[in-house]
């Protein structure tokens, strides 16, 4: 085996994230929820606003829309939101499951909702440290939400 | 076999021209590997090249080219993806000694099976398996050196992790492949020689998204040394890969390649282009 080739790149790997911690890492407070990195109430108001505009612009998902009451599904977004990032909410909508029971969510249909909430949070200049966050704990809820 | 690979070409682009296919997260098909099955650069990784998800199929192609100090790599290939299950790949490499302009061309045939978990979501692993034919278009060179087979048949396995939340809070993935092989030089340079027996051999890749757009990552590829005359070494590389959108990717990388048929310190340069939809 040649280990000096792989501890080489190795190295220069190293080097590549030390470069990318020192740019991307300076932001975070330690002891600060998800909830108030996003901005509070007022940011996560924000997220859900532009969200439901993504929606709104997004031909992969809206015939899912096409009979929901936009102004339920903005504040139990905005209040599922807010729990699901630590903040201090009640979430009072129904289990993922009996909501999205009987739509046949695909797998395309629920990457397309995550890149809506992306492209949300990054015109809400959300850094992308937080966001990763956010989605990592959505990503948890898609087996409670597609193919049903 | 050129107009061969032109008639394949031109049926998958057929086949899957009716197709949205594009709705799984960017990157997560990752770039197109030498031997054309989606992966890294120097290895496969346990994802399908492409962007299908389980509804939808895909096809990409791609253009490579490796410069090393003494020798140049160039291929090109495509490969298919049917429901993320299933890819087919196909690829020409033509490598070219400097010294004299000699070439050696191979091409590449390469079939990997999605059989367990999911590269990002659950709690499981992407696992898949893969099968890479290779068969010798020149192979004087390889019987030279003392190869016994122009043709062989590289067997692997391979996992794949991503986390969405990753060290620094990036998103980042690790893949190991375990590969049975009797390759000289990833089958350059024949099968088999004085070793004539089939090993294992360890591959691993460790990758990040700086941005939603560009990662960063390392490959590390352990070889066999089955000829006599030669040594073979192990090869590594560190790659920036930029995806613009769904259906492009751009790679660079440094390669370090090793020993090749007698001339040492292989390194340099790599740049892959590949096209999806
Ligand atoms: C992690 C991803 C998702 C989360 C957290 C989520 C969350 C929610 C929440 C909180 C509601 C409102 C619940 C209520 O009214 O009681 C809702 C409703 C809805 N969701 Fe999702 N959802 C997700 C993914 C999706 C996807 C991928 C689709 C389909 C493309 C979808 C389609 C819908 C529809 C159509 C409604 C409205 C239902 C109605 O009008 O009764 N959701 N979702």
């Amino acid at each position: 085996m040649n280990t000096l080739v792989l501890f080489r790149s190795c190295r220069l790997f190293a080097t590549m994230i030390g470069l990318a911690t020192l740019i991307g890492c300076a932001t975070t407070k330690p002891g600060e929820t998800l909830y108030q990195r996003l901005g509070s109430a007022e940011g996560i108001a924000n997220i859900t606003e532009l969200f439901v505009l993504e929606i709104a612009n997004d031909d992969r998902v809206i015939a899912y829309f096409e009979d929901s009451n936009v102004q339920r599904f903005r504040e139990k977004f905005n209040e599922h939101l807010c729990m699901i990032t630590d903040g201090p909410c009640n979430y009072s909508g129904d289990t993922m499951v009996d909501i999205h029971v009987g739509m046949n969510v695909t797998e395309g249909a629920f990457t397309a909702i995550v890149e809506d909430l992306i492209e949300a949070m990054n015109k809400a200049d959300v850094a992308i440290g937080t966001q990763n966050q956010v989605l990592d704990r959505l990503a948890r809820l898609r087996p409670e939400i597609i193919y049903l | 076999m050129q107009a061969n690979f032109k008639i394949i070409v031109a049926s998958l682009l057929l086949f899957t021209s009716l197709t949205h296919a594009d709705t799984r997260i960017k990157g997560t098909g990752g770039v197109s590997s030498i031997s054309g099955g989606g992966g890294g650069g120097l290895i496969p990784w346990a994802t399908l090249g492409g962007l299908a998800t389980q509804d939808q199929r895909s096809i990409t192609g791609f253009i490579t080219r490796a410069n090393v100090d003494d020798f140049t790599l160039d291929v090109s290939g495509v490969a298919l993806n049917l429901h993320n299950r299933v890819e087919f790949s196909l690829a020409r490499q033509d490598f070219t000694i400097k010294a004299n302009d000699a070439e050696i061309s191979q091409d590449k045939y390469g079939l990997k099976i999605k059989v367990a978990g999911d590269l990002i979501f659950g709690p499981f692993p992407q696992v898949s398996i893969g099968v890479e034919k290779s068969a010798l278009r020149d192979p004087a060179t390889a019987r030279a050196l003392g190869a016994r087979d122009d043709d062989g048949v590289d067997f692997y396995l391979s996992t794949a992790k991503a986390w969405i939340d990753g060290p620094l809070h990036r998103t980042s993935m690790l893949n190991f492949n375990i590969r049975s092989t009797k390759a000289n030089q990833y089958g350059l340079l024949g099968y088999g020689g004085d070793n004539q027996d089939r090993e294992f051999m360890l591959e691993a890749a460790a990758a990040m998204f700086l941005s939603r757009s560009v990662a960063i990552g390392i490959e590390y590829r352990q070889k066999p040394d089955n000829l006599s005359a030669l040594i073979e070494e192990d090869a590594s590389d560190v790659f920036l890969a930029w995806f613009p959108n769904k259906h492009l990717s751009l790679t660079a990388a440094y390669v370090r390649l090793g020993d090749i048929a007698g001339a040492q310190n292989q390194n340099g340069f790599y740049f892959s282009i590949q096209g999806g939809l």
